[in-house]
């Protein structure tokens, strides 16, 4: 939405510098200074913002004297990847590496295939509850989960499901559930009802029409709602850390353990939280302009 | 304003029984409009039974626990635990910790909130007037800081105000007649929370700058041009033309920060190391730390309860906000 390819305005100069990007941007009383104080502004809060990611990634590539040194550089002297592979090695790295793999991929193909038939019904049928079922959808959203924690973890622990995998895909199922009915009900809405119709009339029985209408013209919402619940539940280490022991939890929690356990090694501590948030960094750019509007969806419409 | 109905939303909120006999003339906007109950709700049953099992149960489950007496004997016997009345209420609400953590969650939140959505808008502003290459690396630097995990922000920071070897010492400690060696910045509550406070400013900023940037490109041109033509300064057309409009757009990122500002609970908990001392505790930490670090899970349950209790009014204007949107799609 904000990188779009601009069309320039006609007539308007190439070369001039203070020519307005004319997506919308004010042409009138508009000065050269004006227009360089405020690009300086803009380049200061660009390094602000990314200066601490910026130094996570110059931490992780120093050897260990430079990171504990009192007069720190500003670009590792001699960068290595030793960091990086004390990281990979530390012990149950690997283990909760896999272990979230597997909690998030269940939770997410588990929420994607309940929430999708729920998003049907909101997005497609008018019924007698559908008002409260969005009421709720909306609400639990809201609702602090770490609320629920306690409850939670002494139903778990009843039902022997704590130190497991499985109590965690089912708890991070219902977390991403919601957030998942109300953006694929919003993809659904978007398709025409006339497709529909047509497929109707032309004979198609109301699961093709599901089949061969709705399911493939929501592809790429699917995939956005699934990177989005990915994110989620991958960057989950609260609910996690209390459920399971050590050898049952995800890397978010192992970044944690690492924190407290290990003190000062902050090498291959960031260098671990560069390994932990590449998937979610990646992901996160993919399907950036999902989530922007997600959250606040109509809300600009004006 | 909210309380308008829009006339998009008026024929669904009349009666369904009226609605029926209408039905085959408007078929084009509800096809399906009452032909049967069955499908629809079969096709949300897993999902209502998902959230009821696991969202509405735990709910019940946790105001009846917050009128129990439940400690580390009932959960490794499995006996029932007393009923206890609102003895825990009682003593949440006579201690003056809680009320301390209160006060640090309240504060914290309306600092934090009306900072991060001040600045968020300036940026937005900001990100109108700069030329295209300054406003492509303002956005590429904050996907990178929103699309970071929490734990990684907040470790970021821990490691940038180390007390040793933190950059941020290194760097105020530059400026001359300054001396930043070795500062602790969790010594005092006040600078402690400032650093807290700047974390989730910096966190929050992406979210806000970028969604009030798209809103800002609702604000018709025309009408700001027509009022710098007819002498309006900047700062009237703001208030006059860029603010209104925007207004829906903000209430929902204003509501939304509150919401998840004030159950605060990464950034002092990684910050402390899992342990945050009681001048950096907030509601939800300190909740956790009753139930799981001192086995008194009826006592976090009562402050959890106190605690959502007191989001229920923001939540109410997020939903309405909400609903309002949902019905006219």
């Amino acid at each position: 939405m904000v990188a779009t390819a601009p069309t320039r305005t006609e007539g308007a100069p190439r070369r001039h510098r203070s020519a307005p990007d004319a997506d919308g941007v004010l042409t009138v009383g508009r000065s050269k200074p004006a227009t360089f104080l405020a690009n300086l502004i803009g380049v200061v809060f660009a390094i602000v913002m990314i200066f601490p990611v910026y130094w996570v990634l110059n931490t992780a590539f120093k050897p260990g004297n430079e990171v504990l040194s009192f007069t720190p550089t500003f670009l590792p002297v001699n960068p290595t990847f030793d960091n990086f592979v004390s990281a990979i090695k530390a012990p149950l790295f690997l283990q909760d590496l896999l272990n979230g793999l597997i909690v998030t991929m269940c939770a997410v193909l588990g929420a994607l295939v309940v929430g999708f038939l729920a998003a049907l019904a909101i997005a497609r049928f008018q019924f007698y509850g559908r008002k409260g079922i969005i009421l709720v959808i909306l609400a639990v959203q809201l609702v602090p989960f770490l609320a629920l924690l306690i409850p939670l973890f002494l139903m778990l622990q009843r039902a022997h499901l704590t130190n497991s995998l499985i109590g965690v895909s089912i708890t991070y199922l219902v977390l991403i559930l919601p957030y998942t009915v109300w953006t694929l009900r919003g993809f659904i809405a978007g398709i025409p009802r006339e497709l529909d119709e047509a497929a109707l009339i032309d004979g198609c029985s109301r699961f093709q029409v599901f089949w061969r209408i709705i399911l493939p013209l929501t592809g790429p919402g699917l995939v956005a709602t699934s990177v989005y619940g990915f994110i989620q539940a991958w960057n989950e280490f609260i609910i996690v850390n209390t459920l399971n022991s050590p050898e049952k939890q995800n890397l978010m929690a192992w970044l944690l353990q690492n924190q407290t356990t290990r003190g000062t090694a902050w090498g291959p501590l960031m260098a671990g939280a560069i390994i932990t948030s590449l998937p979610v960094v990646i992901f996160f750019l993919l399907i950036q302009r999902n989530i922007a509007t997600g959250l606040t969806a109509g809300a600009v419409k004006g | 304003m909210y309380a308008v109905d829009s006339p998009t939303t008026r024929p669904t909120t009349g009666s369904g029984g009226v609605q029926q006999h209408r039905s085959s003339g408007r078929s084009s906007r509800r096809p399906r409009r009452n032909r049967d109950n069955r499908t629809p709700w079969l096709l949300s049953l897993p999902t209502v039974l998902f959230l009821l099992g696991l969202l509405a149960y735990p709910l019940y489950r946790m105001i009846v626990l917050s009128f129990q007496n439940m400690r580390l004997r009932e959960l490794l016997s499995g006996a029932a635990p007393p009923w206890v009345g609102f003895d825990q209420y009682s003593k949440v609400l006579k201690d003056g910790a809680f009320w301390t953590v209160v006060w640090h969650t309240a504060a914290f939140t309306v600092v934090s909130v009306c900072v991060s959505v001040v600045i968020g808008l300036a940026i937005a502003l900001l990100m109108r007037r700069v030329t295209r290459h300054v406003r492509l690396a303002m956005v590429v630097a904050m996907m990178f800081v929103w699309a970071l995990p929490q734990l990684v922000q907040a470790q970021a920071f821990l490691w940038m105000t180390d007390s040793d070897f933190g950059v941020v010492n290194y760097l105020i400690d530059k400026i001359p007649g300054v001396s930043f060696q070795r500062h602790t910045w969790f010594g005092t509550p006040w600078q402690g929370w400032l650093v807290i406070t700047v974390l989730v400013v910096w966190a929050g900023i992406p979210f806000l700058a970028i969604s009030l940037n798209a809103g800002l490109t609702q604000v018709p041109k025309e009408l700001l041009e027509a009022a710098t033509v007819d002498g309006a300064s900047p700062w009237q057309a703001l208030r006059g033309i860029t603010l209104p409009i925007l207004r829906p757009l903000i209430s929902i990122v204003t509501t939304l920060s509150v919401i998840w500002n004030f159950g605060l609970f990464t950034q002092p908990w990684v910050l402390r190391n899992g342990a945050p001392e009681p001048e950096f505790q907030t509601l939800a930490t300190y909740s956790y730390t009753q139930a799981f670090g001192q086995s008194r899970y009826s006592l976090g349950s009562a402050i959890s309860v106190i605690t959502v209790l007191l989001m229920l009014g923001v939540m109410a204007i997020y939903i309405r906000q909400m609903f309002k949107i949902g019905e006219v799609d």
